[in-house]
């Protein structure tokens, strides 16, 4: 274990911003914090950087608190971006790691890999401001880790980037997890978070609605996403017993099961005399478990 | 090297380099050399012929002697009639026709112009109806000459001896206008050094707050120590541009015009004390580091950097007051307005050193001032800070007062 919040509450005189957060991180494991404009995920941030102190509960890095610790060991990207916008690319990179304790020459080798990596040669004299916000936003991402940080938090890392940067970004997070850096991130992009956390916390108005690995996640769920690609009538599916909704998404019926169980009986069902090019049985995937926990009927 | 050291030398070298601070310090030398030369330059572009005055003595005085020609005015004295010079007054081959006559044993006199004279000419000539009208007035009552020049030339010996031992030695005339002069200035230097200084701290921090790269800075460094390195940074870049003008000044006056200009600093710097140069600098150095620390405390509450000249007006409106108040002192340095403002610690440092200049004060009124100041500026440094640590991360709407709100109400 590394990382430990235990019954974390922050509260502002009569507005609690984070109500008995309870998670923890292992060594060089991604883990993603979740929730709406609003749910104190960066008020989370905050109290783990010693940025803000909690009113309640305990933040303890490899069992020490965390205000204890050495914090050039931390690295954090804000949510929103912010960088020097009259310092060049490359001097901004020396300032921060120097900041966190880098001497020069490995910071020049560090600034080389990186900048290379996230194909920002032609930008490294240039002044921050002239950048696209793109590039911006790389820049700021190579700052918040150029000292090869033990944990690093990231707050909407993606947001802003187009595919390809989001790729480069994606890449850059794996080899930090190879590398050993625990990572904390935020992000509304669901996909992003599936693809790369093994472990997440979903908040909602300060409240945790679950902690834990992303695969128990889904099994509280079960197998309960259907598609099928089939010439029956999209009337008959919806009348079949277990069905709760059906979607038309192209030319597939997409349909949301009561139960797992009722997956065989509808192939069974179907297949009487019909053709079917598709039927494929998934769980639900993190964007719909998280419009059902936080959305409207979690109210 | 430490975290300190790293920020103060980031922002050194960023607001040295900075096109803005190259800018304001020629402009600062620019206008020393200017003000120095004035008399110079002026000629170069201003052509000033003498004023033409003709001069009609209707007494039986001489006045020829009294009314000399220079090189601002000539003045004439022609037999002809009134109406002849009148009309070289409509056609400006004459400036001004000045008629003296006698009235019940005193002079008279009209100056008639067709376009108004320059208030300086106007002062000049009236000075010299003036001396013109004493002499009148001592030939009136019969006296020899001798007699009239000693009246004339006669000028107190005053000295001055203060009985109370407790209020110090008085100075001199001499000794208290040098203290006006210097201390003058350094109401001026405090004043602009104030205005640009406080408006480049809280600027700065402004900007880093509103380009969020204090989140990023904070993670590794604390808001005391960001505090600090902002404070130390700025000082020592006003005091880079202190030393560049003062240099350049020293320069100046010390190597041109074959050094005429350093005997008058010199002959104002021997009436001073070294008392009163330790008052001075320590007076320009506090004031200078509570306004920086009021700077950065004000550059931490607003959101954006656009909101910073809001909030720095509360404290730019105090300098201005003890600005003009300082003003005010060269008329008469002993008002009791003057006395008021020379004890609170944000208007102090430019009245408090006219005071001790320019008039006779007990040795304990510009301690008890000092230490009113440093002890503001030690309150104001822990106030600071701590609100500093609160303010710095949190973002809000509204005035400066509704900013101060919303930081404690979300911090406490």
């Amino acid at each position: 274990m590394t990382l430990a919040l235990k019954h974390v509450v922050k509260k502002y005189k009569d507005f609690t911003a984070v109500n008995d957060l309870n998670f923890t991180i292992g060594k060089g494991e991604i883990f993603g914090l979740i929730g709406q404009n609003g749910a104190g995920k960066t008020t989370t941030f905050r109290m783990i950087l010693d940025l803000q102190e909690q009113t309640a509960g305990s933040i303890t890095w490899d069992g020490s608190p965390i205000n204890k610790i050495n914090r050039d060991w931390l690295g954090y990207l804000p949510e929103e971006r912010g960088i020097f916008p009259q310092m060049k690319v490359e001097d901004q990179l020396i300032f921060f790691g120097k900041l966190r304790g880098m001497n020069r020459d490995k910071l020049k080798k560090e600034i080389d890999f990186w900048i290379q990596r996230f194909e920002l040669e032609e930008k490294r004299n240039e002044k921050a401001e002239t950048l696209s916000k793109g590039n911006q936003q790389k820049v700021q991402l190579i700052a918040s880790f150029i000292h090869k940080p033990k944990f690093l938090i990231l707050d909407e890392p993606f947001s802003g980037l187009d595919p390809v940067n989001r790729d480069l970004l994606k890449n850059a997070i794996l080899l930090l997890k190879e590398r050993g850096v625990t990572i904390l991130f935020s992000s509304h992009q669901m996909d992003n978070v599936e693809e790369l956390c093994d472990h997440l916390c979903i908040l909602k108005r300060g409240v945790s609605l679950f902690s834990g690995s992303l695969l128990d996640l889904k099994k509280q769920y079960g197998k309960t996403k259907l598609t099928i690609r089939t010439t029956v009538p999209k009337e008959e599916i919806e009348k079949m017993a277990g069905v709760k909704d059906v979607k038309v998404v192209r030319d597939e019926y997409v349909l949301t099961l009561m139960d797992e169980s009722f997956a065989k009986p509808i192939f069974e069902l179907i297949s009487n005399g019909q053709y079917i090019e598709k039927f494929s049985l998934d769980y639900l995937s993190l964007d719909e478990i998280f419009k059902d926990k936080v959305g409207g009927n979690n109210e | 090297m430490s975290k300190l050291s790293i920020l103060v030398k980031q922002l050194y070298k960023e607001k040295v380099r900075g096109k803005s601070f190259i800018l304001m310090t020629l402009l600062y030398l620019a206008i020393i050399t200017v003000v120095m030369y004035w008399s110079d330059i002026k000629a170069l572009f201003v052509n000033d012929e003498a004023l033409q005055i003709a001069l009609v003595n209707e007494t039986p005085v001489e006045l020829e002697p009294i009314f000399a020609s220079n090189d601002d005015i000539t003045f004439s004295y022609p037999t002809e009639s009134k109406e002849n010079l009148y009309k070289q007054l409509e056609d400006e081959k004459l400036d001004a026709v000045v008629i003296v006559s006698d009235e019940n044993e005193s002079i008279k006199a009209e100056i008639a112009t067709y376009t108004p004279l320059k208030l300086n000419d106007q002062s000049t000539i009236s000075s010299l109806i003036q001396y013109a009208g004493s002499i009148y007035g001592i030939q009136q009552l019969n006296l020899t000459a001798e007699e009239a020049e000693k009246i004339l030339n006669s000028e107190p010996i005053i000295t001055t001896t203060n009985i109370n031992e407790e209020s110090g030695n008085a100075k001199s005339e001499d000794q208290k206008q040098s203290g006006l002069w210097v201390s003058y200035g350094v109401g001026i230097v405090i004043y602009f050094f104030v205005m640009s200084f406080l408006s480049i701290i809280t600027t700065d921090v402004a900007s880093e707050k509103g380009s969020r790269a204090l989140e990023m800075l904070l993670v590794s460094v604390k808001p005391g120590t960001h505090f600090q390195s902002k404070i130390l940074g700025t000082m020592l870049v006003a005091l880079t541009q202190f030393g560049v003008i003062f240099g350049f000044l020293f320069v100046l006056l010390r190597f041109t015009d074959g050094g005429s200009k350093w005997e008058i600093v010199q002959s104002i710097l021997s009436d001073i004390s070294y008392s009163y140069v330790f008052y001075v600098l320590a007076f320009l150095l506090l004031t200078v580091v509570l306004y920086l620390i009021i700077g950065a405390l004000f550059g931490s509450l607003v959101s954006k950097v656009e909101e910073a000249s809001q909030v720095m007006m509360p404290a730019m409106m105090i300098t201005l007051i003890g600005f003009y108040v300082m003003i005010s002192g060269i008329g008469n340095p002993d008002t009791i307005l003057i006395k008021i403002f020379s004890y609170i610690p944000l208007t102090s440092g430019m009245v408090m050193p006219m005071r001790i200049g320019a008039t006779d004060i007990s040795t304990i009124e510009p301690i008890i001032s000092l230490v009113l100041l440093i002890v503001t500026c030690i309150a104001a440094y822990i106030l600071s800070l701590s609100f500093y640590k609160r303010s710095v991360l949190t973002y809000s709407t509204g005035g400066i007062i509704e900013k101060i709100k919303t930081v404690l109400k979300v911090t406490t």
